[in-house]
């Protein structure tokens, strides 16, 4: 009866140069959140962001976000995050967008979705391989997925392989 | 699984950009695209209707849809900027190569015409300024009938604080006068970074005062309706017919004089 409900939603950040990601951290995008939501929201909007949000995982190499808000009033909170445009970090200001993946109750679920999402983006990289050896650890990859964190480990080493051979 | 679509992307010259637009659409998980090609006629000097450029020379290969196998689909429309009625001529040659027709009416008694009288799919309804005339019942409520849409653009919105005002005044305005039907909700986008995934569009909605179905129906199942109604606007008297191909059986059909196999619900 008493348990505190909150809302994980998770997002990724997409940018149009792949190395600028690797900049990010947590503390900027948390920032750049609250920001957001007081600009649209106002003093209420940012009055609930201090509730219970916070930014609970960052992927910096496949730009994945996990974010946490209070049941009642995530949807207000996430009508705001399309209008971000850009995340300030260290000084920089990379031009970004959000785009919400998945809402799920719990981390657990929400890490359930993540793992069949990377088996679909690992999917949709085997058609674009050049040579053999990058589909054959492509096909290692997808079979090697696993709830206990494989999963997510295996699409990081893919995409950097894939940026550097693609450069 | 509902297909999302959004049926405006703003064209530009420049072919890296379409590129890269289409390809983070077909990323984001939208299945249909419009390229959006802006005409603005003024009395001064006889202007020609662009042409749309062909798809194949615009983008290379069309990606696949996020969480589909099919390729993204690309069309081409046209939107008149009027602000007199002797600007949008009926049945043009040069309109028959855009799939979809649009018309930003800037004046009152043109969008009552816009309404009741003119043979296009969508009626857009201006962002950037605010609205020089109030809607009224009468014009929507035939509108909705004859199956055009409203719609409304966000890109504007996320460039600046005033303009994102002027937004959600505009189309707060618009839902209290449709009731939420036949309204849809699209980009548009100059660069690829200014498109959203359709869960936070349906998310905006709810800002603009649409209930969450009638916000997924604005990028979702109205768009399809568009199509539709697009299609039967080139054939004779709305009829249309369909025939089945090799590789894939295309939607139903529906053979009466009214147009769009998908109506929207009726009240």
């Amino acid at each position: 009866m008493v348990r505190v409900k909150s809302r994980y939603l998770l997002c990724e950040i997409n940018v149009s140069d792949r190395r600028e990601l690797l900049k990010l951290d947590d503390r900027a995008v948390a920032g750049t959140v609250k920001a957001a939501v007081a600009r649209t929201h106002g003093d209420y909007g940012a009055a609930l962001c201090s509730i219970r949000f916070c930014v609970k995982y960052l992927n910096a190499h496949t730009g994945i976000v996990f974010l946490r808000f209070p049941k009642g009033c995530y949807k207000l909170l996430w009508s705001a995050l399309p209008f971000i445009t850009s995340i300030e970090c260290r000084g920089q200001i990379i031009p970004c967008f959000l785009n919400c993946l998945h809402v799920g109750g719990t981390i657990r679920t929400c890490q359930k979705f993540l793992i069949r999402y990377n088996t679909q983006q690992l999917h949709r990289m085997l058609p674009k391989c050049k040579n053999e050896e990058e589909k054959r650890q492509i096909q290692k990859a997808i079979l090697s997925f696993s709830l206990t964190g494989g999963g997510n480990k295996a699409l990081e080493d893919e995409l950097e392989s894939e940026e550097e051979d693609g450069e | 699984m509902s297909v999302f679509m959004d049926l405006n992307v703003l064209f530009s010259a420049d072919r890296s950009r379409m590129q890269s637009l289409v390809e983070t659409a077909a990323h984001l998980g939208f299945s249909t695209v419009a390229i959006n090609y802006v005409f603005e006629p003024t009395t001064k000097k006889k202007q020609e209707v662009p042409s749309p450029v062909p798809i194949s020379e615009l983008i290379g290969q069309l990606p696949v849809v996020q969480g589909r196998s099919r390729p993204i689909k690309v069309l081409n429309r046209l939107t008149v900027v009027m602000s007199e009625a002797s600007h949008f001529r009926p049945n043009a040659t040069e309109y028959r190569a855009f799939d979809l027709l649009a018309i930003q009416p800037t004046t009152e008694k043109l969008f009552h015409t816009t309404c009741m009288l003119c043979d296009v799919d969508i009626i857009c309804i201006s962002v950037t300024e605010k609205l020089p005339f109030f809607f009224k019942r009468a014009p929507i409520n035939g509108a909705i009938d004859r199956g055009v849409v409203f719609e409304v653009s966000y890109a504007s919105a996320l460039r600046d604080s005033t303009m994102r005002r002027y937004t959600i005044a505009n189309a707060v305005c618009l839902m209290e006068s449709c009731k939420g039907k036949n309204v849809i909700v699209s980009s548009a986008a100059e660069k690829a970074l200014e498109l959203r995934g359709p869960y936070d569009i349906v998310n905006l909605g709810a800002l603009f005062g649409l209930s969450d179905a009638d916000s997924k129906e604005a990028v979702s199942s109205t768009c399809r309706a568009v199509l539709l109604h697009a299609e039967t606007r080139k054939t004779a008297s709305g009829i249309v017919y369909t025939r089945i191909s090799q590789q894939e059986a295309l939607q139903d059909c529906v053979g009466s004089e009214a147009p769009a196999a998908k109506r929207p619900k009726p009240t």
